[in-house]
C-alpha cells in the first residue's frame, strides 16, 4: 500500500498535462507535482523508425501497447491510454478557434457564451504555441489578427500544394496552409526539424510534437514525478467540507492496489472522456451524483463537430504523397453574419490521388504488369483534391457520459457510455448546411474544370470535448473559467472537458490553450 | 535527437543492399529455391517490364521479407475515432503458400513445363490467368498478403507500395520515405530509365 503526498497531484499524462505540469514547474518550483497515468510510458524514441515501419509494412500499431486492454466503453472513446495520450498519433495541425466559438449565445443566440474574453484566450493561444513549437504563416483575414508571432515559419508548401492553391482561390475563397506542431527549424524543444515522413502520426524523427517530449525534460530536470501504469478510481473528500483530500488508485500491473496520494490540490487532467468518468466514480453521501456535480452537469453537453468531404476532380497534375497530412486550410467561414441562417466551419484542402492501382479494368479484364501501369495511368491524367469542412454543431443537455452498470472493469469499475447529441437548434439546419457545403464543392470544383465526387459526412464528432463544461453559473455548468470546480475549491478540471462547445476546426491547441490559463490560477495555491 | 543522429537514422532505414540471386535463398527460410524461382519468373509476367531485372529481383525481395517478418498475433492499436481495439493480426499467410506454388508448377506441367519457372513467358501469364479465376475468381488485390491468392498477394505488395506510384507517376514521389522538405516546393523529379 504506497502513499503519497505532494503539493498538486495531476490525473491524466496526455497533452494538457504535459502543459499543466511544464508550466506549474517553472512558476512554482519548490512544488511537488506528481502526474499519475493508467497507461505506460512509451519513451522509447530510438524504436520509432521500426514502429513506423511496422506499421507501413503490416498495419501494426505505430504505438505499441498505448492502451489499457479493458479501460474502454462506448460512444467516441479514443483507445489511446499512454503518457502522451491522444497527442501521441495527432497528425499535429493547431488551428485556432474563432472569436466566434467563444459568443455563440451573444451573436447568434445559440449555444452558450464561454466565460472567457478572445483577448485572454488568444494569449494563451500564444503561449500554447511556443510550448508546443507550432510552424504556421499568419491568415491573411484581419479577424484572425495575433499578437505574436508564429514561434517557427511555415512548413514548405509541396508543389501540391501550391497548384492547390493556385487552383482553389480561384473559386474567390482564400486559402493559406494549416498550422502544425512540427519543426521547420532544426532543435526547437530538443526536436529536429521535419524530414517529410509521411507518416505524421508516428514521427519517428521528433519534428512533430508529442507529449512524451516535455515529459522526459521534466523528469530528467527533477521537475515532476510521474506515476504511470497507475489508474486513480476515485477523488476522496475531507470528512467535513468539500475539499478532495486524496485519490485512491491502483497499479494496473496489480502490484499494488491500495495506492493513495494526498495533495492540496488535484488537477483532472484526463481528458474529455475519463475526467467526468472519474467525478462520476468519485460520489459519495454528500455528492450522490458524482463530486463537482450539484449542478448534474457532469458528463453533460458532450460535444465535438461534424463534418462533410467530397473528392474533386481536377485539371491538375498532382504527385499524391508528397506530403499528405499538410494541407490548406480558408478560416473564411468561421464567420457568419448574424442574419443569415447559421453555418460556420473550416475548409481544408489536401493532396488525394485520383486513381489507385486496380486488378481487372471496367470490363472485368485482368490487367498485369505494363497492361495493369497504362490502366492507371489513363486515371490519373488529372488530379484530385480532398475537400473537407468541420462544421460547428452544438450538443444537447442529453449529450452525455454516463456509467454503464453492465460493462465493468478488472477492478470493478463501471465503464463509460457516451452519446452524442446534437441540440434541436443544430438539428433543425442539417439540411441548409449541407446544401452550403455541396454549393461550396460546386464552386471550388467549377473554377477549374473539376468535377465534384459524392458528398460523404463525419459519422461522428470529432475531436470530442465537453462532460465539465465551464460557466459563471454553477447550476448550469460544472467548473469555472479558470477550471475550478464549483463544489470543491481545490478541485480543478483542466482542457477539452471544460470547453461548452466543439469549434469547427482541430481542437488541441485549444484544449492546450485553455489548460495553460488554468494553470495561472492552479498556481495561484 | 539531433541532426546528425536523425540523418544516420534515416540512412540505416532507407539502407537496401544490393541483391543478388544467392543473397535472396540465403535470407529466405520460409521460402525454397525452387519457390524463389517461381516468384522471380511470376514477376516477369506481373510487373512492369520498366523495372528490369533489378527491379523484379527487389521486389520479391520485398515479398520475402514482407512474409519473413510477419507477426502472429501482433497489436493493431485502435484505429481513429474508434472505441474498439482492432484485432491482431491474424495467421502468418506463408502456411497457405506452398500449396499454391505446387499449384502453380501444376498448372506448368499440363503445358509441358517442368515447373512454372520452366515456361515460356507467354505460358506463364495464361497460368497465371488461370490462377486468377480458378478456384475463385480474384477481383482485387489485397492491401496486405492474406495467403488467399499468391499471385494477388504478390501484386499487392507491390503495386499498393509507393515504389509502384513512382513507375505509374513517372517520378521520384518517395511517398514512405523520409525526404526533406528542401526541395518539396518542387515537382519530383521523373523516375531514371533502367
Amino acid at each position: 500500500m504506497a502513499r503519497y503526498e505532494c503539493d498538486v497531484l495531476i490525473v491524466g499524462g496526455g497533452i494538457t498535462a504535459a502543459m499543466v505540469s511544464e508550466k506549474l514547474s517553472e512558476l512554482r518550483p519548490a512544488w511537488k507535482i506528481i502526474v499519475v497515468e493508467a497507461g505506460r510510458r512509451l519513451f522509447d524514441f530510438d524504436k520509432r523508425f521500426d514502429y513506423r515501419q511496422r506499421n507501413l509494412d503490416y498495419g501494426e500499431n505505430q504505438w505499441p501497447g498505448d492502451f489499457v486492454a479493458d479501460q474502454g466503453g462506448r460512444g467516441i472513446i479514443s483507445r489511446s491510454m499512454a503518457v502522451g495520450g491522444s497527442a501521441l498519433h495527432f497528425g499535429g495541425v493547431c488551428n485556432r478557434f474563432s472569436e466566434e466559438d467563444t459568443r455563440l449565445r451573444s451573436l447568434y443566440g445559440l449555444a452558450a457564451d464561454w466565460p472567457i474574453e478572445w483577448k485572454d484566450l488568444e494569449a494563451h493561444y500564444c503561449e500554447a504555441e511556443k510550448r508546443i513549437g507550432v510552424s504556421g504563416e499568419p491568415g491573411p483575414l484581419k479577424e484572425d489578427s495575433r499578437s505574436q508571432p508564429y514561434p517557427m515559419p511555415p512548413m514548405t508548401m509541396t508543389y501540391n500544394l501550391i497548384q492547390l492553391k493556385s487552383w482553389a482561390e480561384k473559386s474567390g475563397i482564400p486559402f493559406w496552409t494549416t498550422p502544425q506542431a512540427k519543426n521547420t527549424v532544426d532543435g526547437y524543444g530538443g526536436r529536429s526539424k521535419c524530414h517529410r515522413c509521411n507518416t505524421c502520426e508516428v514521427c519517428p524523427t521528433g519534428a512533430r510534437y508529442s507529449p512524451d517530449w516535455t515529459y522526459k525534460q521534466l523528469l530528467a530536470k527533477k521537475k515532476i514525478e510521474l506515476h504511470d501504469g497507475t489508474l486513480v478510481r476515485k477523488l476522496v473528500l475531507d470528512e467535513h467540507t468539500p475539499r478532495v483530500v486524496a485519490a485512491q488508485a491502483v497499479k494496473e500491473d496489480g502490484s499494488d492496489p491500495n495506492v493513495e496520494y494526498r495533495a492540496k490540490t488535484f488537477v483532472v487532467a484526463s481528458g474529455y472522456c475519463w475526467s467526468s468518468h472519474l467525478l462520476l466514480l468519485s460520489a459519495n453521501a454528500r455528492f450522490p451524483n458524482g463530486l463537482a456535480n450539484t449542478s448534474d452537469h457532469v458528463g453533460r453537453y458532450m460535444t465535438g463537430h461534424l463534418a462533410h468531404e467530397t473528392r474533386i476532380d481536377l485539371d491538375l497534375k498532382i504527385y499524391p504523397g508528397m506530403n499528405e497530412q499538410h494541407s490548406l486550410i480558408s478560416r473564411q467561414f468561421f464567420r457568419c453574419a448574424p442574419d443569415k441562417p447559421f453555418v460556420r466551419h473550416d475548409l481544408r484542402v489536401w493532396e488525394a490521388p485520383s486513381g489507385g492501382p486496380r486488378l481487372r479494368d471496367a470490363n472485368g479484364t485482368l490487367l498485369l504488369g505494363d497492361d495493369l501501369i497504362a490502366d492507371w495511368r489513363t486515371r490519373i491524367v488529372r488530379g484530385s483534391a480532398r475537400v473537407r469542412g468541420y462544421f460547428d454543431v452544438h450538443p444537447g443537455k442529453d449529450s452525455r457520459l454516463t456509467l454503464d452498470p453492465a460493462s465493468k472493469n478488472k477492478w470493478g469499475d463501471p465503464l463509460p457510455i457516451i452519446e452524442h447529441r446534437i441540440d434541436a437548434a443544430t438539428e433543425a439546419r442539417q439540411a441548409a448546411t449541407l446544401q452550403h457545403f455541396q454549393d461550396l464543392f460546386a464552386q471550388l470544383a467549377k473554377a477549374n474544370d473539376g468535377k465534384v465526387g459524392r458528398t460523404s459526412s463525419l459519422g461522428y464528432q470529432d475531436h470530442p470535448s465537453g462532460g465539465c463544461r465551464m460557466g459563471s453559473d454553477p447550476s448550469t455548468s460544472v467548473v469555472n473559467s479558470v477550471g475550478r470546480t464549483h463544489d470543491h475549491e481545490n478541485l480543478f478540471v483542466v482542457g477539452s472537458p471544460t470547453q461548452p462547445t466543439g469549434g469547427c476546426t482541430n481542437a488541441t491547441l485549444t484544449f492546450v490553450a485553455l489548460a495553460l490559463r488554468s494553470t495561472s490560477e492552479i498556481a495561484k495555491g | 535527437m539531433n541532426r546528425r543522429d536523425v540523418l544516420k537514422s534515416l540512412a540505416a532505414a532507407a539502407a537496401l543492399p544490393a541483391l543478388t540471386a544467392s543473397d535472396l535463398v540465403a535470407q529466405t527460410t520460409d521460402f525454397t529455391p525452387a519457390q524463389i524461382a517461381t516468384l522471380r519468373a511470376l514477376a516477369e509476367v506481373v510487373l512492369p517490364s520498366s523495372l528490369g531485372a533489378g527491379g523484379r529481383d527487389d521486389a520479391v525481395r520485398r515479398f520475402v521479407t514482407w512474409v519473413r517478418g510477419y507477426k502472429p498475433g501482433a497489436d493493431r492499436g485502435h484505429g481513429y475515432g474508434n472505441s474498439q481495439l482492432s484485432a491482431p493480426t491474424g495467421p502468418s499467410p506463408a502456411a497457405r503458400y506452398p500449396a499454391q506454388f505446387d499449384a502453380l508448377d501444376a498448372a506448368a506441367k499440363t503445358r509441358g513445363g517442368a515447373t512454372f519457372a520452366a515456361l515460356t513467358l507467354v505460358a506463364r501469364r495464361a497460368v497465371v490467368e488461370a490462377a486468377m479465376n480458378d478456384p475463385q475468381r480474384v477481383t482485387q488485390m489485397p492491401a496486405r498478403p492474406n495467403g488467399a491468392n499468391l499471385v494477388a498477394d504478390f501484386m499487392g505488395l507491390y503495386f499498393n507500395g509507393a515504389d509502384a506510384r513512382d513507375v505509374a507517376y513517372n517520378a521520384a514521389i518517395g511517398r514512405d520515405t523520409c525526404r526533406g522538405v528542401d526541395d518539396s516546393d518542387k515537382a519530383p523529379r521523373p523516375l531514371k530509365a533502367h
